[in-house]
């Protein structure tokens, strides 16, 4: 690992071991780098451990063996500047869509017109203006998944960890989403750690995916499209070409049989 | 609308059976006495104003019983939830407090506590308790895991983890808990009346029978039954208030 701290990776998951009490391994001595700024998909199948491995990265599970550090120092509780979007929304129905926004905050202190003012352009910014006093259940799902990105943007964190947040969501309101969060992501240069099970999402969103298969990284490489992305690029050839790659990675890694099934 | 129509309806056409079956039928008026005698012997006890003490006694008891009860049942919920180590050590004194028929502990709150509202408001707090403790407790376990995962990447403690995650989520069931209750409550104030009251509803039942006095029972039936909607309804008014915030069901 390079002593500069330039080069040195932001996120760094060194030889990592978890399991789940007296069971089999989960996450398998998985080694992981991510450079600040950067968007890392990890990409697997139901089951593979991805889900326990950001849970390492976010500090809410701490390994049995191997190590974890962000920005270079080791993490050992869950981090302060890390914010965690679940697969699930999480939003407190008692709470309005700013309330919900500004939760980080109020948990801290008495929110200013700064943080007011912070959340409203968050909400702005993912389409939810007229909505910031409406109740979580008022909205639709992929509505909710936006107010649960636009919290976990609120103070800047220095790196964001999603867990399958639009796994629930149609397709095209998946796909709105996903260009929100680059866009997001892009005017503040976060860097992102994303966890899917989706080959096409992995793709348009990674600078790098990570393939993950029963606990191990079994691929990772570099996603070889343009920055800003953009929806036309989903039906380019060259689009099609990486799916195809990861796809193969995966059928690989899940046996013999599973590359020669087919729909129907 | 029509539904509500349809059950006055039906509750007119039972009086009415009941009238002419007293009318025709050889039963005595000790035994079961007309709804007529009935109505007239409440709008004597209204009137002449004998009631409204007797009524006072047992709201103030259903309601006094049914705060402290709710109290320490939300107290103790949240205690057991927080404490594995308390769930493990009381749980089984809760439920056999719960098993004990709470009315045989009647006598002996008497001689704790002689004649009066006292004890009878104990029993029934200990009656309404229950439900909230064991409500409490479901609502507080029932917290998603992810939304504590939330909190705990957000850095809460465990007292805002408490009043900010688990006791808002937590209170749609409380407070159907505290229904239940409610109607628990005016059970224990008047069933408590009658092992040590000398004044309310219950004891008014008492004082009825020793005297055979039918007509009065059931003019007293009414009069509880009345009160327990009116209770009732105000813990649902009160409940519409507390989760004005929440999805309705």
């Amino acid at each position: 690992m390079s002593t500069d701290p330039a080069l040195r990776p932001f996120v760094a998951i060194d030889d990592v071991h978890y399991r789940y009490g007296d069971g089999p391994a989960i996450v398998d001595g998985v080694d992981l780098t991510v450079q600040r700024g950067e968007i890392h998909c990890l990409l697997g199948r139901s089951g593979c451990g991805k889900t326990t491995l950001l849970k390492l990265a976010a500090g809410l599970v701490l390994p049995d063996d191997g190590s974890v550090s962000i920005g270079g120092e080791a993490l050992r509780q869950p981090g302060q500047h890390i914010s965690f979007v679940f697969q699930t929304p999480t939003l407190l129905d008692w709470l309005t869509v700013l309330d919900n926004v500004l939760l980080p905050i109020t948990l801290k202190r008495r929110p200013g017109a700064g943080d007011r003012a912070a959340a409203a352009d968050l909400l702005e910014r993912v389409g939810l203006s007229d909505y910031a006093r409406h109740r979580p259940f008022e909205l639709s799902g992929g509505q909710r998944s936006r107010v649960a990105v636009a919290r976990a943007l609120i103070g800047d964190p220095v790196l964001l960890l999603l867990d399958e947040p639009f796994a629930a969501l149609d397709a095209l309101t998946r796909e709105d989403l996903q260009d929100d969060l680059l866009r997001l992501c892009t005017r503040t240069g976060m860097t992102v750690l994303f966890v899917t099970h989706d080959i096409a999402e992995a793709v348009y969103l990674g600078d790098k995916i990570s393939v993950m298969s029963a606990g191990r990284l079994i691929d990772t490489r570099d996603v070889a499209l343009p920055r800003p992305r953009h929806r036309d690029m989903r039906y380019a050839p060259g689009f099609g070409e990486l799916c195809r790659q990861v796809r193969e990675v995966m059928d690989v890694a899940a046996g013999p049989h599973a590359s020669r099934r087919h729909a129907g | 609308m029509k539904a509500r129509i349809s059950s006055l309806l039906f509750f007119a056409a039972l009086l009415a059976v009941w009238e002419v079956f007293c009318r025709v039928s050889s039963v005595p008026a000790l035994v079961l006495p007309p709804p007529s005698s009935v109505l007239a012997t409440l709008w004597s006890e209204i009137v002449s104003g004998r009631l409204w003490p007797h009524l006072g006694v047992t709201a103030i008891e259903a309601v006094l019983g049914l705060v402290v009860g709710a109290l320490v049942g939300i107290a103790g919920g949240i205690l057991l939830s927080e404490s594995a180590f308390l769930r493990q050590l009381l749980g089984p004194y809760i439920l056999a407090s719960q098993v004990v028929p709470k009315l045989a502990l009647g006598p002996l709150f008497i001689v704790w506590f002689g004649f009066g509202l006292t004890p009878t408001i104990v029993i029934t707090a200990l009656i309404c308790f229950f439900p909230l403790l064991e409500n409490t407790l479901t609502g507080l376990e029932s917290t998603e895991p992810s939304k504590k995962e939330l909190f705990r990447m957000l850095g809460a403690s465990r007292a805002q983890t408490l009043l900010r995650l688990k006791l808002p989520g937590a209170l749609p069931v409380m407070m159907a808990g505290l229904r239940i209750a409610a109607v628990l409550a005016l059970v224990g104030a008047v069933v408590g009346e009658f092992i040590g009251g000398r004044a309310g509803l219950g004891a008014s039942i008492m004082a009825a029978q020793s005297i055979m006095d039918t007509s009065l029972i059931f003019a007293l039936f009414v009069v509880i039954t009345a009160l327990g909607i009116v209770l009732y309804q105000a813990v649902c008014l009160l409940q519409r208030i507390v989760l004005r915030r929440y999805p309705q069901a």
